[in-house]
């Protein structure tokens, strides 16, 4: 029986290894979102989780795209609103308003985004590099995914993580 | 010997910490070579690792730090530009550090390296001659047996007897160790004399130790000395665990006394901080089952259930609260472990100053958070040292002045409420307040005025400004102008405060107060606006209720008297951006903070309460927000920022004072209306009939109209600020919130002053009308109504334009 289930066990697993290799030979799977009127991406590993927007502390002398702080579960994380980030207008937040809490080692921080589209599995060699007049060290673009007829801007995570004031 | 094992081990883990940063900082210098605050750093790890390493008898190393602290002062006083030439040496240096301190940690001396090469480039870049001293390689290793191997001995065959000693040979045994201490000494002495200069001489024929340490050389054979007289004690190299492996096996065949043993086990400090963290968490839990068992009673009253709820909570908060204190107990050491290696540095400082001292230590079994006490050890060692080499005078001035030869420093460690207090007292010259201004004046760290103003209280913290010393000249032991500051950086670290006392001619009297943990702290929580902060009511010295017109501008400062001070009041809105929407009061509430001899007044609007709060970080994205200490988590789940006194004192100073009786109104969007819809009016009614109703009275006018159905909402709309109202028709009885009270509250934001309220209603007492004029009300139309009078009103309340009609 338990020899049975170790069969079982070793063939999933086989098997589970197979599909990874597959998946990161050339797929890359991202989370889209919408900011103002562009579809912006992340990789879907570096998202700890998806809320509903709630309420936050103001922090003084910060940026005003910094909000604030918010209580996850007992950690205090900084909220980012993307929209005035990016220099657009700040908006009420609605029903589709999500905060999008990225993680990359230690640094985690909330980001107010205008809505979620879907999760995105894209061929890698559909990904281009950020056009030049923006590619560099400081840009946030890590490239520019082509798929269908859409066009989505992949953001790098640690820019995003990265205090800029 | 314990004793000794375990200051050299703390020394050891301290400095490798330190070079370790320092690594990271040099690398960071020779990028930024004009960062100041970064030169300090480095200066003080310098200083730090030169004076533990002097009165550990580490003279190779104290000598090699001393001229790289020469080198490093220069810099920071802009005598010297650090090129990547001067650079290279001081690294170069650096590694000689560490590498010594690694000898010390596998062989317990620093012989065995050849300095005088780097030291003399250090003393060519610094300006000297570059023809430098070098203290004899061997002496140190001449002079560490002499202190680790008797006793080592005695450990290993002799110490079992030790506990059968009578008190007076134990007297006797230490009256020999001492003597032949002091004959090692004078040999030392007359062997450098003879030495002459920096030749490392083959060690003199090592005495009785060398019959004991027949072990085998450990690994860090290529010494110069040849097969020295110090294999290291029994203990295996490895640093942390040395100790905690040589202590049972000295102290095993000692154990035949069949006393109560004390049953001890140790754990890895991460899981007590880990233990300490959960705790916090239930501590943040158990507010919020306070709060919420409030809200039941208030909404439940007298069910039976409440009682059992109310039991229930009062149980788990007074576990969580003995919970709390239990595992705080755990964390805390005894202040000896930081006072223990005192008395030795005393000795030491005595003879090197020719001075009498002596030492009293009170109150070493209080007990400290363990992570205090790591902090604490360095700033007393800059104290005391400080004490002895400006606070007492020599022997000959002391008897002159009518004060016995022997100088006294007093340690005492207490607890004063949540605090402890440690009290280092000397009975020297005192600190002279006018030489202290003078001083610090002479070195622009301060301005005529400011100096005119001071009173001596302020004077005496002057010395724990940066570059301020006000020895004549530098000394081995101090004079540099970096003790005091590294005192206060790290005793402000902790959340501690320094209180300096002195009498001209009697003493001086040094009080660090420090709070028992650093995880949990007792605070007043204020409210500004609708934003709440946490005050670490640790700096609070009162609340005071004022009226407006107390507050006085003085050279565009506001301030109030006190009794019979003057505080300087600023506003905590000032300070955080907050933007004043609401309306306040005649009166305000007035937090007196109190840091050390700085007062300041923060003016709030309410005063919330005292809560048991868990400090967080804000973690590294928002990490050095001034003013900022960090963040907790209240009962309802909200978080709330902590006050950071000390950065707020400083804000503070250039905050210019706000004339708060006149809160300037945000800004008016006056809207020219060019079509009727650019109206906007809002109906507040729970009744949906009555909103049609009203609804299509106005809706001829074309003009826009927002519904809410009960005051609550309505102020959420408000609040949102999506559309401009024009004005609001609000009936009086709704659910949750009616029309009285919404009046009330719209009236309290000043943007909605001149918002015309019309209030419709059934109510038609004389009372009603009265109330409703108290609240806010300017019109009050009584159902039922005509289409036509109800447009009317409105019309003239918009100030509607005849051209739309």
């Amino acid at each position: 029986m338990s020899d049975k289930l170790k069969q079982i066990i070793n063939k999933q697993s086989e098997q589970q290894k197979a599909d990874t290799l597959d998946q990161s030979d050339d797929i890359v799977q991202l989370v889209g979102f919408i900011i103002g009127d562009e579809e912006y991406a992340v990789p879907i590993l570096a998202i700890q989780e998806i809320i509903k927007p709630f309420n936050w502390t103001r922090v003084p002398q910060v940026p005003n795209y910094v909000l604030g702080v918010f209580n996850l579960r007992g950690s205090v994380i900084p909220l980012i609103d993307l929209r005035l980030k990016f220099g657009l207008q700040s908006k009420n937040h609605n029903d589709e308003t999500r905060f999008f809490v990225l993680k990359q080692g230690d640094d985690v921080a909330g980001f107010v985004i205008d809505r979620l589209t879907m999760a995105i599995r894209i061929k890698k060699e559909n990904i281009g590099p950020a056009p030049d007049t923006l590619s560099g060290d400081d840009t946030m673009i890590d490239g520019v995914g082509k798929q269908e007829d859409r066009i989505i801007t992949i953001l790098k995570v640690d820019k995003l993580l990265e205090r800029d004031f | 010997m314990d004793e000794f094992q375990e200051i050299l081990q703390d020394f050891l883990v301290e400095s490798f910490e330190l070079v370790e940063k320092l690594d990271e900082d040099l690398v960071e210098l020779e990028n930024n070579p004009e960062d100041l605050e970064l030169l300090n750093g480095i200066f003080r790890v310098a200083h730090t690792v030169k004076g533990a390493s002097s009165f550990l008898n580490f003279d190779i190393l104290t000598h090699l730090t001393h001229h790289m602290e020469d080198v490093l002062n220069k810099a920071r006083h802009g005598e010297l530009i650090i090129t990547p030439d001067i650079m290279d040496v001081v690294l170069e240096s650096i590694d000689l550090m560490k590498s010594l301190l690694n000898t010390i940690r596998d062989t317990s001396s620093d012989g065995g390296i050849d300095v005088s090469a780097c030291v003399a480039r250090l003393d060519k870049v610094s300006g000297g001659t570059g023809d430098v001293e070098t203290p004899i390689v061997e002496a140190p290793v001449v002079e560490e047996p002499v202190v680790e191997e008797p006793v080592v001995t005695e450990s290993a065959e002799e110490e079992p007897d030790y506990d059968n000693m009578d008190p007076d040979d134990i007297e006797a045994e230490i009256e020999r160790l001492l003597a032949q201490r002091q004959e090692e000494d004078k040999a030392k002495r007359a062997a450098k004399i003879a030495a002459g200069e920096s030749v490392p001489e083959a060690p003199p024929a090592p005495d009785e130790n060398e019959a004991v340490s027949n072990e085998p050389e450990p690994e860090h054979a290529p010494v110069a000395t040849p097969a020295p007289a110090a294999p290291p004690p029994p203990a295996p190299p490895a640093r942390a665990s040395a100790k905690a492996e040589e202590d049972p096996k000295a102290a095993a065949p000692a154990k035949r006394t069949p006393a109560a043993v004390e049953q001890t086990i140790r754990v890895d400090v991460k899981r007590l901080d880990h233990l300490m963290n959960l705790i916090g968490e239930l501590v943040l839990a158990k507010n919020r089952l306070i709060k919420i068992n409030v809200d039941v009673e208030e909404r439940y009253e007298g069910e039976e259930f409440l009682e059992e709820l109310n039991q229930v909570v009062s149980i788990v908060s007074l576990v969580t609260t003995d919970l709390q204190i239990a595992v705080m107990k755990t964390r805390m050491l005894p202040i000896g472990k930081v006072f223990n290696k005192f008395p030795r540095m005393i000795r030491d400082l005595t003879r090197e100053l020719h001075k009498k001292i002596e030492l009293e230590i009170s109150g070493e079994d209080t007990e400290l958070d363990k992570s205090i006490v790591e902090e604490i050890g360095d700033p007393l060692v800059h104290i005391i040292r400080n004490s002895c080499d400006h606070g007492i005078e020599t022997p000959e001035v002391r008897l002159a002045s009518g004060k016995p030869e022997t100088g006294i420093i007093a340690l005492k460690a207490y607890n004063e409420g949540n605090q402890i207090v440690i009290q280092i007292d000397d009975d020297g010259k005192g600190l002279d307040p006018e030489m202290l201004k003078n001083k610090a004046l002479e070195k622009s760290l301060i301005s005529e005025k400011e100096a005119d103003t001071m009173s001596d209280k302020e004077a005496f913290t002057l010395i724990m400004k940066p570059g301020f010393s006000t020895a004549a000249s530098v000394t081995n032991v101090s004079g540099r102008g970096v003790g005091m500051d590294v005192v206060k950086t790290n005793i402000e670290k902790v959340n501690g405060i320094i209180d300096i006392d002195s009498e001209m001619g009697r003493g001086s009297s040094m009080k660090l107060k420090i709070p028992l943990t650093l995880a949990i702290i007792q605070a007043l929580l204020v409210g500004v606006q609708e934003e709440h902060y946490a005050i670490p009511l640790a700096s609070v010295l009162e609340t005071v209720r004022i009226s407006k017109d107390e507050i006085y501008t003085v050279e565009g400062r506001s301030v109030m008297r006190l009794r019979d001070d003057v505080l300087s009041l600023v506003h905590i809105g000032d300070i955080f951006e907050v933007e004043r929407i609401l309306d306040t009061s005649e009166h305000a509430y007035v937090v007196v903070l109190g840091l050390g001899t700085q007062k300041l007044g923060l003016i709030v609007d309410t005063l919330v309460g005292q809560e048991e709060i868990v400090i967080k970080s804000l973690g590294d994205y928002l990490f050095g927000i001034d003013g900022i200490a960090g963040a907790t988590i209240r009962g309802d789940g909200g978080v709330t920022l902590i006050v950071d006194v000390v950065a707020l004192m400083d804000i503070a100073k250039g905050v210019k004072a706000t004339n708060i009786n006149e809160a300037n109104s945000s800004e008016q969007l006056i809207n020219e209306k060019t079509k009727p819809s650019d109206y906007c009016v809002m109906i507040v009614d729970d009744s949906k009939t009555d909103r049609t109703i009203m609804r299509k009275a106005l809706e001829p006018m074309g003009i826009t109209l927002i519904e809410a159905s009960d005051g609550q909402e309505a102020l959420n709309v408000l609040k949102a600020g999506d559309h401009q109202f024009d004005a609001m028709l609000i009936d009086i009885e709704m659910p949750r919130m009616d029309g009285y009270s919404l009046a009330t509250e719209i009236k309290k934001y000043n943007r909605y002053k001149n918002l015309p309220l019309i209030a419709v209603t059934s109510r038609t007492g004389k009372s009603d009308r009265m109330r409703g004029v108290e609240s806010g009300m300017i019109e009050y139309i009584t159902k039922p109504y005509s289409s036509d009078y109800l447009a009317s009103v409105v019309q003239r309340n918009v100030n509607f334009k005849a051209e739309f009609l």
